[in-house]
């Protein structure tokens, strides 16, 4: 990289960084102006923890700058040298599944809203007027839109991911270009999808809030969503280097995945809620069982942000992370094992 | 000799990729748990190259010869990076830019103008420089009214312009060819040839894979003949064409 473009890039970070802070702090302002019980506020402690993350981040930024100079290496510096140079392939790879999506379909990118609207009113209609699971959760629609909208989202990038090897083999085998671009585009361009999947449930919860008893307000928590959304990203990345190198050696994994992952989605509360099982004998280990599935993490993660219109405890954030880099650093240690082999058996 | 002067663009040392064929492969779980348990997976290991070694300098036209599975395709694989050889290290001193086969990486769905932008960003083009040349390559390829169809509706010889006109448009360091040098009708063949003319008279190491000694003779400085994955010879065209023939 040139001088400019480490430039650029140390500007990139600090600005995220910015708006990060920004986010998190008009996102969680309640509970950050909340007086604890010693009866001062937790700013005390925010401010100055902001201020040191940003110093540390700033000094790597300098560090950067100096990448190169006397023959030193500064960590992550490789890193942010692969995205520049192949920021523009991944650009066009998403470019083109999207433009590929809807192109001949009438209502076109429409179709990523109307989606899970759709499905939610069938949902709705069975789970809630039908089968009447309500399971006495408040606000049963936005409840159950927030779970299938983070689910289709895990379930869409987890499948398109799992065929990227295998169905770009007439390129993998043409063309050198680092093989982890393929699932990690699959999963950028399926999550554009969840994005903005994003739009009608938020457009649902602000009509539906209005005429509910008792009402429901979006709050400034909503500025959080973003960090939800990261956390799911990040693991579906895991999860689509984990699948993507597994699929190229057993095709049997489609099949076996699809199974998994309706298991998997009964066994997160979507469609029922963990308050049911309250006082129940015999199935509590079903709540204890919970607390290690990652996807209801996020699944909570993004309903105390809607619902409750609050920030989600500490710990939430603290376990949805290390969920997230455990499933990414898993799946990319299987996908660097393996990835020499896979022109061999594609 | 003389280009040995000159600095080095490739150097290729003892490289040798082995396969395992697998009596019949076990493509799924079960077949791989029950074979384990029962037989073992038997392999059979087979050497498409055994301890191949040689250099290219710099504006070298290197022939590689040989018979059908003397190794020619998986050295010019090894050597554009998309395999990994078993043993034996390639050192390469500048931008690689394999043709190995056109237009791979085309989305039939898409538009002319938007695969021009994909296949470049494949072959590891940049935006600018895509831009810049986008203009030429339509040119080129001569498809100018066609540009915003889909590439579905593009006959067989207008999708090879195309892939052709992207391909060529750089002027790599090292350039690989594994025999595309004619695409399209007469008219556009000679363009095509006269560009690579062009392109290897330009100073760029060309690697070039063909059966046609005519090519060879006509094209290449050097030639490396690949036998059953080893290197029968080396040296000047001339005299190892002249060998090749017996």
């Amino acid at each position: 990289m040139t001088n400019i473009q480490v430039k650029k890039v140390s500007k990139y970070i600090l600005w995220t960084y910015l708006v990060v802070v920004c986010l998190f702090t008009i996102g969680a302002y309640d509970k950050l102006f909340m007086k604890t019980e010693s009866g001062v506020s937790r700013l005390v402690f925010y401010l100055p923890f902001v201020a040191l993350a940003g110093g540390l981040l700033f000094f790597y930024t300098r560090l950067l700058q100096k990448n190169g100079e006397k023959g030193r290496r500064v960590i992550g510096a490789g890193f942010f040298e692969t995205i520049h140079k192949y920021r523009f392939l991944i650009e066009q790879l998403v470019t083109r599944d999207f433009k590929i999506k809807y192109k001949r379909s009438v209502l076109g990118v429409f179709w990523s809203f109307l989606n899970p609207l759709l499905m939610m009113i069938v949902q709705y209609i069975v789970f809630s007027h039908l089968l009447n699971i309500r399971g006495g959760v408040a606000h049963y629609a936005i409840y159950l839109l927030c779970g299938i909208v983070m689910w289709n989202g895990f379930n869409d990038c987890s499948m398109q991911s799992m065929r990227s090897i295998t169905g770009n083999s007439a390129l993998i085998t043409k063309v050198y270009v680092p093989k982890y671009i393929y699932p990690v585009t699959k999963v950028f361009s399926a999550s554009v999808n969840v994005l903005l999947s994003m739009i009608p449930l938020l457009l649902v919860t602000l009509v539906y809030g209005l005429f509910s008893t008792p009402r429901l307000f979006l709050k400034p928590s909503v500025f959080l969503l973003p960090f939800g959304l990261l956390f799911l990203l990040v693991f579906c990345i895991g999860m689509g280097f984990l699948l993507s190198s597994l699929m190229v050696f057993f095709h049997d994994i489609e099949f076996l995945w699809t199974v998994l992952s309706t298991a998997w989605m009964y066994a997160t509360p979507i469609i029922y809620s963990l308050s049911m099982f309250e006082g129940k004998e015999g199935v509590q280990w079903i709540v204890t069982l919970m607390k290690f599935n990652p996807l209801y993490h996020y699944i909570s993660f993004v309903r105390t942000i809607i619902l409750e219109g609050t920030s989600p405890a500490f710990s939430e954030y603290l376990i949805c992370a290390a969920f997230s880099a455990a499933m990414f650093a898993i799946g990319i240690t299987v996908f660097k094992k393996c990835q020499d082999k896979f022109i061999l058996y594609l | 000799m003389a280009e040995e002067k000159n600095e080095v663009k490739l150097r290729i040392r003892d490289v040798s990729m082995r396969f395992r064929m697998e009596e019949d492969r076990a493509g799924s779980l079960k077949e791989t748990f029950t074979k384990m348990f029962t037989k073992g997976l038997k392999f059979r290991e087979f050497y498409a190259l055994h301890d191949v070694s040689f250099d290219v300098y710099k504006g070298d036209v290197l022939g590689i010869i040989g018979r059908n599975g003397a190794g020619k395709s998986t050295i010019l694989k090894i050597i554009s990076g998309i395999m990994k050889p078993t043993k034996g290290s390639v050192e390469r001193y500048g931008n690689i830019v394999p043709m190995l086969e056109l237009g791979s990486g085309f989305d039939m769905d898409l538009s002319g103008r938007e695969n021009i932008f994909l296949n470049g960003a494949i072959l590891g083009y940049d935006k600018q420089f895509l831009k810049n040349k986008y203009n030429e390559i339509v040119e080129f390829s001569e498809l100018h009214e066609f540009i915003e169809m889909p590439l579905r509706n593009y006959s067989s010889g207008m999708i090879m312009r195309l892939a052709f006109s992207i391909a060529t448009v750089v002027e790599p360091e090292i350039l690989i060819v594994d025999e595309i040098l004619a695409v399209g009708d007469e008219n556009f063949q000679k363009k095509s040839r006269a560009r690579m003319m062009e392109l290897m008279s330009g100073g760029t190491t060309v690697l070039f894979v063909s059966h046609d000694m005519n090519q060879i003779r006509e094209m290449c400085n050097r030639v490396v003949w690949l036998d059953g994955g080893t290197v029968r010879l080396q040296g000047p065209t001339e005299i190892i064409c002249d060998r090749y023939r017996i």
